[in-house]
């Protein structure tokens, strides 16, 4: 596969246009479980504009973490099309990044070793490659331990390297599915700020899938509320608080609360809800 | 390592050789209590003047070194057959159905029952040896290649696939670093088995000339018994247990050193 990104425009801190947004049209997709067809994903459409934070919330089994492999290019729609950056989908690509909740790291690897594996398929010298792997080891703030072992790392460093490997040949679009979720409260809350810094520092589009409500708020421009089986989408919710945000702001827990009833709305009542989306404006 | 653990590793090396120092004091013993017949319980200073004198003719270190060679080439063999098509079928899913059974099948047939088969085809000499002990090597490898390389979880291939890896790209960075353990157990494995035929096979095959001490472990064995020497048959049989367990340390060490990145589970 012909890389699409050249190391070449990668000068730090560089951004050569607008980063891409994703549009998801009339995406179906659905797996053979035990000989029946679960349906997954039924008719999402979705618009993500270039450079946003957006979350994808909803009930676990809602077919979220299916949105973002198929973004990825892991797996293929049964219909529908995904444009990154105005390109169809049809594989994985450099364009996009993706963290994962188990953070993937090779064990066999340094962490300076994993992160330059992310690098592997794009043109550039070793020093060079080097160089990059050390911005993006202080980025992330994992200075003094280029050369740990993932199994020498606590769960919030090893997700540090993860998210460090993922920006690696620097994507348009980095998704993240769960991030934080197997970290304890105060090291997730610590991921939430630097992520945020991450976002803002590499002008990206971040499209993250969680199930920590208060997370979704405190990160994003958006938050999508994704119904369960089939999943669909049952909300739009524009976040329009400045960052960073204070989680004890009353706008913050009035916003919380709105998506929490989205939420519970969202829970098994089959085919009730027709896909209405629910358009909320949290205007200050 | 602390000074506390290694004082511990000393002692507990030591407390390994109570054992083997008792069983020599009760030989001993028996040899000076003149108890059972001197010909077939040899005196423990008749084995020790035997190994003494066959050590400085020069038969046994030789046997020992033709033994060891015999052993490292023919897993050599075994073992880079057994690496080559236990990728193919560990990464190809046609190819693995095409030649796993018929494989693994094959494994199922006793080491020694080969014998008849690779003699008449490649004589009662080196090559037929050789050719045993590849064979015995080959399946440990092969068996351990295609289950590590099947086994590397899908989680890592989606890290390569992510990253745009060619096939070549995964499997020298993915699938080979992640079936590592499974393949160097495989490979220790295999060493234990061809060091078991390379001895069966000196033992079984013979060295074409009457009484080759010095062909090997084996044959010094074979030859002992045929001249009816029991003190030379127990010499082979402890420089057996020796360079064995010698040779086994050295495989775990070096395996170790080599599988360092993984946490270590004591």
């Amino acid at each position: 596969m012909a890389p699409a990104i050249s190391l070449a425009s990668q000068a730090p801190h560089e951004r050569r246009s607008a980063p891409a947004g994703i549009d998801i049209a009339g995406i179906a997709k659905s797996f053979a479980l035990n000989g029946s067809r679960i349906e997954a994903l039924r008719d999402i459409q979705l618009t993500i504009p270039g450079g946003a934070f957006v979350s994808l919330v909803g009930p676990s089994g809602c077919g979220k973490s299916t949105l973002l492999r198929l973004i990825a290019g892991l797996e293929a729609p049964d219909r529908g099309e995904i444009e990154v950056g105005g390109r169809a989908v049809r594989a994985p690509g450099l364009d996009r990044g993706m963290v994962f909740q188990d953070h993937r790291l090779f064990p066999w690897l340094t962490v300076e070793r994993n992160i330059l594996l992310g690098l592997r398929q794009l043109p550039g010298t070793e020093f060079q490659k080097r160089a990059i792997v050390r911005d993006l080891i202080a980025l992330v703030g994992l200075a003094g331990f280029e050369h740990a072992k993932p199994h020498q790392l606590s769960g919030g460093m090893s997700q540090r390297a993860a998210i460090a490997r993922a920006l690696a040949p620097r994507p348009q679009v980095l998704l993240l599915d769960e991030p934080f979720g197997a970290l304890d409260q105060l090291t997730r809350g610590r991921l939430q700020g630097e992520i945020l810094r991450i976002w803002k520092h590499e002008r990206i589009t971040m499209l993250m899938v969680t199930h920590d409500v208060e997370e979704a708020v405190f990160l994003s421009d958006q938050i999508v509320v994704v119904d369960q089986r089939p999943g669909r989408i049952q909300a739009r919710i524009d976040v329009d608080l400045e960052k960073p945000r204070r989680r004890s702001d009353p706008a913050f827990v009035a916003l919380k609360e709105r998506v929490f009833e989205l939420l519970s709305a969202a829970e098994p009542q089959q085919g009730a809800l027709t896909h209405s989306h629910i358009v909320v404006k949290e205007n200050k | 390592m602390s000074a506390r653990s290694s004082i511990s590793a000393v002692t507990q090396g030591w407390r390994g050789l109570i054992v083997p120092a008792a069983l020599l004091a009760a030989w001993a013993l028996a040899g000076a209590a003149k108890a059972g017949n001197p010909v077939l319980l040899v005196p423990i200073d008749t084995v020790a003047r035997a190994g003494f004198d066959a050590i400085k003719s020069g038969e046994l270190p030789g046997a020992i070194a033709a033994t060891m060679t015999r052993a490292a080439v023919g897993w050599s063999i075994g073992a880079l057959f057994g690496f080559a098509i236990g990728l193919v079928t560990g990464l190809s899913d046609s190819s693995r159905r095409l030649a796993s059974p018929t494989l693994h099948g094959a494994r199922q047939i006793a080491l020694f029952a080969w014998i008849p088969l690779i003699s008449a085809w490649l004589g009662n000499g080196e090559a037929m040896k050789l050719a045993l002990i590849a064979l015995s090597a080959f399946f440990p490898v092969f068996l351990s290649v295609e289950a590590g390389c099947r086994q590397v979880p899908l989680a890592y291939r989606e890290v390569g696939r992510l990253f745009g890896f060619t096939r070549t790209g995964e499997i020298s960075c993915i699938i080979l670093p992640a079936a590592a353990p499974t393949i160097i157990a495989g490979l220790e494995l295999a060493f234990t088995v061809a060091w078991i035929g390379t001895i069966g096979a000196e033992y079984l095959i013979g060295s074409g000339y009457m009484y080759a001490f010095a062909d090997g472990i084996g044959a010094f064995l074979a030859g002992a018994r045929e001249n009816a020497r029991m003190d030379l048959v127990v010499v082979g049989i402890l420089s057996l247990a020796l360079t064995g367990f010698a040779r086994d340390r050295a495989v775990v060490l070096t395996s170790k050193r080599i599988l360092a990145w993984r946490p270590q589970s004591h």
